[in-house]
């Protein structure tokens, strides 16, 4: 995992609000200035934040990102506690 | 000489600074947490200090992966911020005592801690939310220095200790006539983005803050050696202990440290704390 791009991307989403609305919106193009894999890419894509934190993604940048989307905490606590 | 006057360690969690999610916790939790900061506040309002040295944690909005440093002090006139709207505390100007910052920085050079520096250093919610309750009227310099808490590998807990004692060194041989108080904020414990997040463990808050009171900082620095084992206690940002380890490090034998308030507010997921080290 590349893991300085994937928390990269998700520093970037919390600094850059026109980035994150692209993330919510568009598919694939936003990510293509990142050296990411296509694993990551599609993690990012569906926003899969379990797997992203299990590939060691920095959780402090995976919370901050889901606000910085418009997703609250319960939603992202949801998320990174899927039921089986 | 400069004096040490007085020391304050606490959370700066956003929640006490925003709204309505401050106002969700219960009242008389929030409550008991307002009255522990105004008492922080006339403690420092009594001590008057020329200038408050802040031991805080960036969020990843000052520094990154890209340059990392584990201890950056801010040099600049000024600081202002946040920077970003990531979270929505309140915007905030202050005075940097940038000779003293820069005294800092060049006594770690010489004398071995090799702190980075800035000379644009914005501050984040670390800063602000403690400071609007602390300084509100913001007309108190800093010092602001920034630990790396939240971007592995980060500084141990032993080395923010003997950082904080290398500063109060720094300030005790700066030539100036001054009043410097230490400011840590973070903590206690919380869990911001791993699948426990909500979690507080108010029995690891209350045994480190005993700790702290009765200066045996050396006891968490043992327990604790272990970054792994901290966070399974405290969670991700339980890393922040470190900025009151700093402060800790700091204070003379004279003040006396004392909680002034401890809440475990699980509407904002942290153990919330207030202390301070005074003149008896």
């Amino acid at each position: 995992m590349s893991r300085y791009q994937v928390d990269k991307f998700l520093r970037d989403i919390n600094h850059d609000r026109a980035l994150a609305e692209r993330w919510r919106t568009e598919s694939g193009a936003v990510f293509d200035r990142y050296d990411l894999t296509s694993d990551e890419r599609e993690a990012l894509a569906t926003w899969h934040v379990r797997k992203l934190y299990d590939m060691g993604a920095n959780p402090l940048l995976l919370l901050l990102s889901a606000f910085a989307s418009g997703k609250g905490m319960r939603e992202y606590m949801g998320a990174m506690n899927p039921k089986e | 000489m400069a004096e040490i006057v007085a020391g304050v360690a606490c959370s700066h969690v956003p929640f006490l600074a925003m709204h309505p999610e401050f106002e969700r916790a219960g009242v008389e939790q929030r409550n008991r947490v307002v009255a522990g900061f105004e008492a922080a506040r006339q403690i420092l309002e009594e001590a008057d200090p020329d200038a408050i040295v802040v031991f805080s944690n960036d969020h990843f909005d000052r520094c990154f992966y890209d340059n990392l440093p584990a201890f950056l002090v801010g040099v600049g006139e000024e600081a202002a911020g946040p920077p970003y709207d990531t979270l929505a505390v309140p915007k905030a100007r202050v005075k940097v005592m940038s000779e003293l910052g820069r005294f800092i920085v060049d006594e770690g050079l010489e004398r071995g801690v090799d702190f980075a520096l800035s000379e644009d250093l914005p501050l984040d919610h670390a800063e602000i939310v403690p400071m609007s309750y602390l300084t509100p009227r913001w007309d108190r310099a800093i010092v602001p220095i920034i630990v790396n808490a939240f971007a592995p590998p980060m500084p141990s807990l032993k080395r923010c200790y003997d950082v904080g004692a290398f500063v109060r060194g720094c300030v005790e041989r700066w030539p100036a006539n001054k009043r410097i108080a230490f400011l840590g904020t973070g903590g206690i414990s919380h869990w911001v983005g791993p699948p426990e997040t909500g979690r507080i463990n108010p029995e690891f808050d209350r045994w480190f803050l005993e700790r702290l009171v009765r200066r045996e900082a050396a006891e968490v620095i043992e327990k604790y050696r272990s970054r792994a084992a901290l966070e399974c206690t405290a969670g991700n940002g339980g890393n922040e202990i470190r900025d009151w380890l700093a402060v800790a490090g700091a204070m003379p034998e004279h003040l006396r440290a004392r909680v002034l308030a401890y809440e475990p507010v699980q509407e904002w997921v942290t153990g919330t704390g207030v202390m301070a080290w005074a003149a008896a």
